[in-house]
């Protein structure tokens, strides 16, 4: 971390952020008591995975794509099968579907229970980090890794591992556990409802800045229950429209600070996905039990403050749970553990939502199943622009404060979107110039 | 966690599927090898076997729970320490000892991202009471990670003499006090 005074200006700034996922850095610049210049800089080198894409079998992104991220790999297998599914006009039997959500239930406790616990925590508590935390909180930090340890848990018993599962694939999976297996996690999950109640209740007694974002929220809505695995329509504090209109309302753009694109709604405002947009636009179908987590911890029917957003990453540990306890209680097995998934020539669109929020693909394919043309869309590159925009707002209003101070809570707000950076620069055009 | 202490724990850390970041899971073959031939040997003809589990693990956040109730553990992974592939560094720790030294190949994932890193576990394992009395690290320096890669010719050159160095480890005789590492 490195603070720099120069003549009447200030430089807050950061050159590595810790306790995020990949390598970036934060610069912001105040000049005469007015916040100039902020930026999210992404260095993090560009990982291409879309035009490597091109030419492989339609069967293959689920797979490939889980490689973007080893936190959230499940997210890229739903969004890449729903996708590529919907561009072959298959539909999942509920009963996989199902098993799907369940699989997605572990990679929501895996990750929430990580970035509450061991990333984010430290920020609210004092300390530089979770094993300086650790130290002082012992029990705090057991029940962390207790939780993650069930969600990986659930990761190997449905996805045959607990980082980069193998076991899904188009139309469904290549071997579904039995009811007998799923019984047995049931008490690990009990126990973790539990912990991820203390989870809500130790976390709500933390203490926010007062901030209150103004831009568009966007998720998915769920087809039954919050959106996880599944939906057909994206919602907006004001709208919904349909999946396969994305693109029509989110546009990317690439800026020379970040090898992530920006995402922007409606042709230029910022936007923001994750907890707080599926809190705000879907509190609605959480379980009874999630909700009333929510209401205890002081949530209302919606959550604008960034800070809160380890609340409500409880309140979704809770709900995970919570939903993965309904599915085993009531799930009755499948006739076979896939669909089969034909090529044909089209084009399809999947949604599906990460832990960090809303994770879009697109894939055109032609009648042999070769991909033609992919699309990628992850939360954090959707994020920036929001997060550059909290930055602006914040600096702005705290600028009184010890400069180290202010930039230690820079780093804090940032924190607050759980940034996944290797997510975000999957892709970036490469442009040579030539003759 | 088994709540009943086992003698001695050998982690292949890594994945098999990332060029060098094999060597881990590689070792810990030649390692599981030699246990069950001795295990085969000690059946025909008696004999102790080292009462050793060997473990192929990809994430270090796993380390946490694996080496909890063990007196003893031996971690073998890929390191990038600025030697030549194939090079084998051993650093020694443990309960007792200190922190680990913010060297390079020492702190990977230190800062506690989506991954944690050998050293994070390392170093919340010790704040968290679940290291064990005696760990030692046995790194070897990589060369590439690249997906779906096999070994490096001198990282797969080098796999015996890791292995021989995490056997050495594993079997030395008598409590040694856990030195400040780096030990070699």
């Amino acid at each position: 971390m490195t603070k720099r005074f120069t003549g009447g200006s200030h430089l807050l700034e950061v050159d590595t952020l810790a306790r995020v996922e990949g390598e970036g850095a934060m610069r912001v610049v105040i000049l005469d008591g007015q916040v100039t210049l902020v930026e999210l800089r992404i260095f993090e080198p560009p990982r291409f995975f879309e035009a490597f894409l091109r030419g492989r079998a339609w069967t293959e992104p689920p797979d490939i794509t889980a490689r973007i991220c080893g936190i959230c790999p499940v997210a890229y297998q739903m969004s890449s099968c729903v996708a590529i599914e919907d561009a072959c006009g298959v539909t999942v039997p509920d009963e996989i579907r199902q098993i799907r959500r369940l699989l997605y239930c572990g990679e929501i406790i895996e990750s929430h229970a990580l970035h509450i616990y061991l990333l984010h925590a430290p920020d609210f508590l004092g300390y530089a980090g979770g094993i300086e935390m650790a130290a002082d909180h012992k029990p705090v930090v057991q029940r962390g890794l207790r939780l993650k340890q069930t969600g990986n848990a659930l990761m190997t018993l449905v996805g045959g591992r607990a980082v980069h599962p193998v076991n899904v694939r188009l139309g469904g999976f290549y071997r579904l556990p039995t009811r007998a297996q799923l019984a047995a996690m049931r008490p690990a999950l009990v126990r973790g409802r539990d912990d991820a109640l203390a989870t809500v209740e130790l976390v709500a007694g933390f203490d926010f800045p007062e901030m209150e974002q103004s831009y568009e929220y966007l998720a998915l809505r769920g087809t039954d229950g919050y959106p996880l695995e599944s939906g057909s329509k994206v919602a907006t504090s004001g709208s919904t429209f349909p999946v396969a209109e994305f693109g029509e309302h989110i546009t990317e753009e690439h800026v020379a600070r970040s090898n992530a694109l920006h995402g922007r709604m409606e042709g230029d405002q910022p936007y923001v996905v994750g907890p707080l947009a599926r809190y705000t636009l879907c509190s609605d179908q959480l379980s009874p039990l999630a909700q009333e987590a929510a209401r205890a911890a002081g949530l209302g029917s919606e959550c604008r403050n960034p800070f809160r957003s380890i609340i409500v990453r409880a309140v979704e540990l809770v709900y995970a749970f919570d939903e993965a306890l309904r599915i085993i209680d009531t799930w009755e097995g499948a006739s076979a553990p896939a669909v089969d998934v034909p090529a044909r020539a089209g084009e399809g669109h999947g949604v599906t939502e990460a832990p960090r929020g809303l994770l879009y693909h697109r894939y055109r394919i032609d009648a042999d199943g070769a991909i033609l043309d992919a699309c990628i869309v992850p939360p954090t590159a959707q994020n920036q622009a929001s997060i550059e925009a909290d930055l602006r707002a914040f600096v702005q209003s705290r600028l009184d404060l010890p400069r180290e101070e202010l930039t230690r809570q820079c780093e804090q707000a940032i924190r607050n979107y759980d940034p996944c950076i290797s997510c975000a620069t999957h892709f970036l055009d490469l442009y040579v110039d030539g003759t | 966690m088994t709540g009943q202490r086992t003698t001695g724990l050998l982690v292949g850390l890594g994945n098999r599927d990332r060029g060098d970041d094999a060597v881990g899971p590689m070792v810990a073959v030649l390692v599981a090898e030699r246990l069950n031939a001795l295990r085969d040997s000690a059946q025909r003809d008696g004999g102790d076997v080292p009462l050793v589990r060997v473990v192929e693990q990809e994430d270090p956040a796993a380390l946490l729970d694996l080496w909890a109730e063990v007196d003893l553990a031996v971690v073998v992974d890929a390191v990038r320490a600025g030697r030549a592939p194939g090079h084998i560094l051993v650093l020694r720790t443990g309960a007792a000892a200190d922190p680990l030294p913010a060297e390079p190949w020492a702190a990977a994932g230190r800062q506690g991202t989506h991954a944690l890193g050998l050293a994070c576990a390392v170093e919340l394992s010790r704040a968290l009471g679940r290291l064990p009395p005696q760990l030692a690290i046995v790194g070897v320096e990589a060369e590439g990670f690249a997906l779906g890669a096999e070994l490096s010719p001198p990282v797969a050159r080098a796999v015996p003499a890791a292995a021989g160095t995490a056997w050495a480890l594993l079997t030395e005789s008598g409590d040694h006090p856990a030195p400040s590492c780096p030990a070699l």
